[in-house]
């Protein structure tokens, strides 16, 4: 844009700093690679050289409104006071001519293309950002992360379970060791090429306890812990001990891709980014797009547990079929008591289990709404921690899923 | 509001010989919702994008909005923050947040106890430099305003904090004095976790905790008004200080108002929810012969709605005592002799105002927020009038540099102290 010759003159008053009386000046602009620069010529005192002020040295102030321009704009000249304008409209116009460039949110505030562009990108950008992004910087930062504070961890969490909805286990001490000696082969089974973290090696131990219904769960830094309930559930089924052998696998895949560590290190990416962006909008809505990330997170992690299972499963030539069994069957057992008799005291049970989410809780107890609830509304998968339990069954009677990378 | 109102304070040089004219001069605020939608959707579209770093340039965004359009004496204000310095602080306030959140997270207790009693003891130290950036932000007329208090002065005006600690050890002091069965009982509840039969509750003891409770409020608003007192007087435009007016009983009052209202509010909630419920309970009832799990439903809607509902009873009662306190503010301060305010402001309308905005940011999911906040500020900023003696053009000062650091801002925005309204 070729500046005229005659640039534009808008009246003006300048205070300078030091009073608060206006002193009449004339203000031109110049166009310079940088930006337009600002002119000031006062009036007050005849002869006055007028002063040129660079792009860099002025506040300039935003336009808001491109049809209706604010009365007076103030232009800020740092310390040389400021000059106010009334003459808003053709002082938008010389700053055009000048060949003003706007700043990105000056366009989206004055253009309408812009604004819907920089939506569209918004929305992309924080699906993929929260798609992808998250889940690959916390599998990163993990590694950072030492076994010790995993472990102290796990011990606290633990012992607070232990003093609360966790009892001694009632199993017989033959079966305790039976199931101690499978889990021990299936360890030193364990092909180093599945772990996700080379240098990550705990100790991996199992641990039995009653109550919770039928679950399994594993903690931090290896220690793995099973229910009476889930054993007694497969013994009803009359299914293998290769049942629960599946589901040990499917818990040493939380372990090994260490999976509370990173839903830590996520959690609080997602509390802090989406609290910053949405919780100007409404706490409602920030809080509700960090618990529905997580819980797709969780989906994530169980899945990538399940293909863990699937593949160890496979190098040590067991099925993974009754394992899907096992899952259905407790997913069926839990409906029917459900639609049985509907007490309060179950609605406890189920909350009771949260505390262990930190620890990825995996199979059978926070299912019960999901199985369900599933077929009649597809808007329960999305608040569910686990991925559709006919689905997951179905992947490990096939021995594959589509989402499994080597599987 | 305060802050950015208190500029309207410039006025005319002491002249005390000559009589001179009094010119009023009401506050416009030129700005409107749909345009400040705008601003404010900009601003939460490219914190999205930038994951929630653009924030300092929003907050920026925001205040230079509300600023320009406010007109006192028909000159605009103007928000003249460093951007670099706003971001900086941002920045270390994020930081912060970073080590606060894995210190507590990994369970260091240390660290997190060390982190909160060093935010206690800096907050009087937060709050002053919140201050300090936002008035020195402000000009008006070429003018900068100035916050002049010394840190020493900040913290002698914070001893209610001490008092209140103080107040609260005493209690405690007092309750074993009266019963050392309650201290021995106390103790094994935290080392067993079961109960134990309470020792009783005697009269005096009651007594006590209530004197406790009501010597808590009391240090509570004295704390207010310090720190607002000492905000108008430590404030400065040119040469010219501020001018309070308001004594401590004049917030006590206001307090109380504020009591009697909020206890109106949740008779007159808790009877319309005892009304709804029951009816809803009967009904139930006579419809269902599977009480127990109803039973259960309706418990846990109650205790959602329940705690919604204080939330809404209390929101007349805070919107009340944001408009008396701002009446009894803007009614009773000036600039030295030569400027005074005066304020309209009805607090039924404003109670009626804030309770409208609320639902209809809820019905919204949020979107309504902007234009709530414009006609809140709206609605305060055109109830003040500046009365000035001998004119708006001739207060002069030494020439104030801006070299306030960002961090103030970034900390009370953490704080919840907004740098708007």
């Amino acid at each position: 844009m070729s500046a005229p010759e005659h640039p534009a003159l808008v009246p003006g008053r300048w205070f300078d700093g030091q009073s608060s009386k206006a002193r009449p000046v004339v203000v031109s602009l110049r166009s310079t690679p940088q930006g337009p620069s600002l002119v000031l010529h006062p009036l007050s005192q005849p002869g006055g050289e007028p002063v040129v002020f660079a792009w860099k040295q002025v506040g300039w102030p935003e336009a808001w409104n491109e049809r209706k321009p604010q009365p007076r704009v103030v232009i800020d000249l740092r310390d040389h006071g400021s000059v106010e304008i009334d003459a808003v409209t053709e002082w938008r116009a010389a700053l055009a001519v000048a060949g003003e460039r706007p700043g990105i949110a000056q366009r989206m505030q004055t253009r309408w293309p812009v604004l819907l562009g920089v939506t569209a990108a918004a929305i992309i950008g924080l699906t993929l950002f929260y798609r992808y992004g998250t889940p690959w910087a916390a599998t990163r930062l993990t590694r950072f992360v030492p076994l010790g504070w995993e472990t102290s961890v796990a011990e606290n969490v633990l012992k607070q379970m232990d003093e609360g909805t966790l009892k001694p286990s009632e199993l017989p001490k033959e079966r305790q060791q039976q199931l101690q000696a499978r889990f021990n082969t299936l360890v030193q089974q364990a092909p180093a090429t599945l772990h996700r973290y080379a240098q990550y090696n705990p100790p991996l131990s199992l641990e039995f306890r009653s109550g919770m219904g039928a679950n399994a769960f594993a903690l931090p830094g290896g220690k793995i812990v099973m229910t009476d309930g889930i054993v007694k559930a497969a013994a009803d089924k009359g299914l293998p001990d290769d049942a629960l052998v599946g589901v040990l696998a499917h818990e040493i895949g939380h372990v090994v891709h260490r999976h509370t560590t990173r839903m830590v290190v996520e959690q609080g990416v997602l509390n802090v980014g989406l609290g910053l962006a949405l919780g100007d909008v409404s706490a409602i809505i920030s809080t509700g797009a960090s618990v529905m990330t997580g819980l797709a997170y969780s989906r994530s992690h169980e899945r990538e547990a399940d293909c863990y299972a699937i593949a160890l499963m496979r190098h040590t030539a067991l099925p993974t079929a009754p394992m899907g069994q096992l899952l259905l069957a407790i997913a069926r057992d839990e409906d029917n008591e459900d639609a049985q008799k509907k007490d309060p005291g179950k609605g406890q049970a189920a909350a009771a289990s949260v505390p262990a989410s930190g620890a990825s809780t995996p199979d059978a107890a926070r299912q019960r709404k999901t199985a369900q609830e599933i077929g009649s509304h597809p808007v329960w998968s999305l608040l569910s921690s686990h991925p559709d339990t006919v689905e997951r069954a179905t992947e490990l009677e096939r021995g594959h899923a589509p989402h499994c990378a080597k599987g | 509001m305060n802050t950015n109102q208190s500029s309207g304070g410039a006025a005319g040089p002491m002249s005390t010989f000559m009589p001179m004219n009094i010119d009023a001069h009401p506050l416009e605020f030129t700005g409107s919702g749909g345009e400040y939608f705008r601003v404010w959707i900009v601003n939460v579209l490219l914190s999205i994008v930038t994951l929630g770093i653009y924030t300092p340039w929003a907050r920026r965004r925001t205040a230079q909005y509300f600023y320009s359009h406010t007109l006192v004496a028909g000159s605009p204000l103007e928000f003249t923050a460093q951007q670099r310095k706003m971001v900086m602080g941002f920045v270390l306030l994020m930081l912060l947040t970073i080590a606060y959140n894995l210190a507590a997270n990994t369970g260091q207790d240390t660290a997190v106890g060390l982190f909160l009693l060093a935010g206690a003891a800096l907050a009087p130290f937060i709050w002053a430099s919140a201050m300090r950036f936002r008035l020195g932000a402000t000009r008006w007329r070429g003018l900068r305003l100035q916050f002049t208090a010394s840190w020493k002065e900040v913290y002698l005006a914070s001893w209610p904090v001490f008092a209140l600690a103080l107040v609260w050890f005493g209690v405690f002091y007092g309750l074993q004095l009266l019963s050392p069965d309650l201290a021995q009982a106390l103790e094994t509840i935290e080392e067993e976790g079961k109960k134990q039969p309470m020792p009783s509750f005697t009269p005096a003891m009651g007594g006590l905790v209530l004197l406790g409770l009501v010597l808590s409020v009391l240090c509570v608003i004295r704390m207010e008004y310090n720190f607002k007192s000492l905000l108008v007087l430590k404030a400065q435009v040119g040469a010219e200080k501020g001018r309070w007016k308001p004594v401590y009983m004049d917030f006590v009052k206001v307090w109380m108002a504020t009591v009697a209202v909020f206890i109106l509010c949740v008779v007159g909630f808790s009877a319309l929810i005892g009304i709804l419920a029951g009816s809803s309970i009967a009904l139930v009832a006579s419809q269902s012969n599977r009480l127990g799990l109803w039973m259960f439903v309706v418990i846990i809607v109650s205790i959602i709605a329940g705690i919604f509902m204080l939330i809404l009873a209390s929101a007349p009662a805070r919107a009340y005592r944001e408009a008396r306190m701002f009446q009894l503010m803007w009614n009773n301060i000036g600039v030295s002799h030569v400027a005074r305010f005066k304020c309209h402001l009805k607090s039924g309308q404003y109670v009626w105002l804030r309770i409208k905005n609320m639902l209809l940011t809820l019905l919204t999911l949020g979107l309504y927020r902007p234009f709530a906040r414009v006609s809140e500020y709206r609605m305060k900023c055109e109830s003040v009038t500046l009365h000035v003696k001998g004119g708006v053009e001739q207060v002069t000062g030494a020439m104030v540099r801006q070299q306030q650091g960002g961090l103030g801002d970034a900390l009370a925005d953490a704080a919840g102290l907004d740098l708007i309204g």
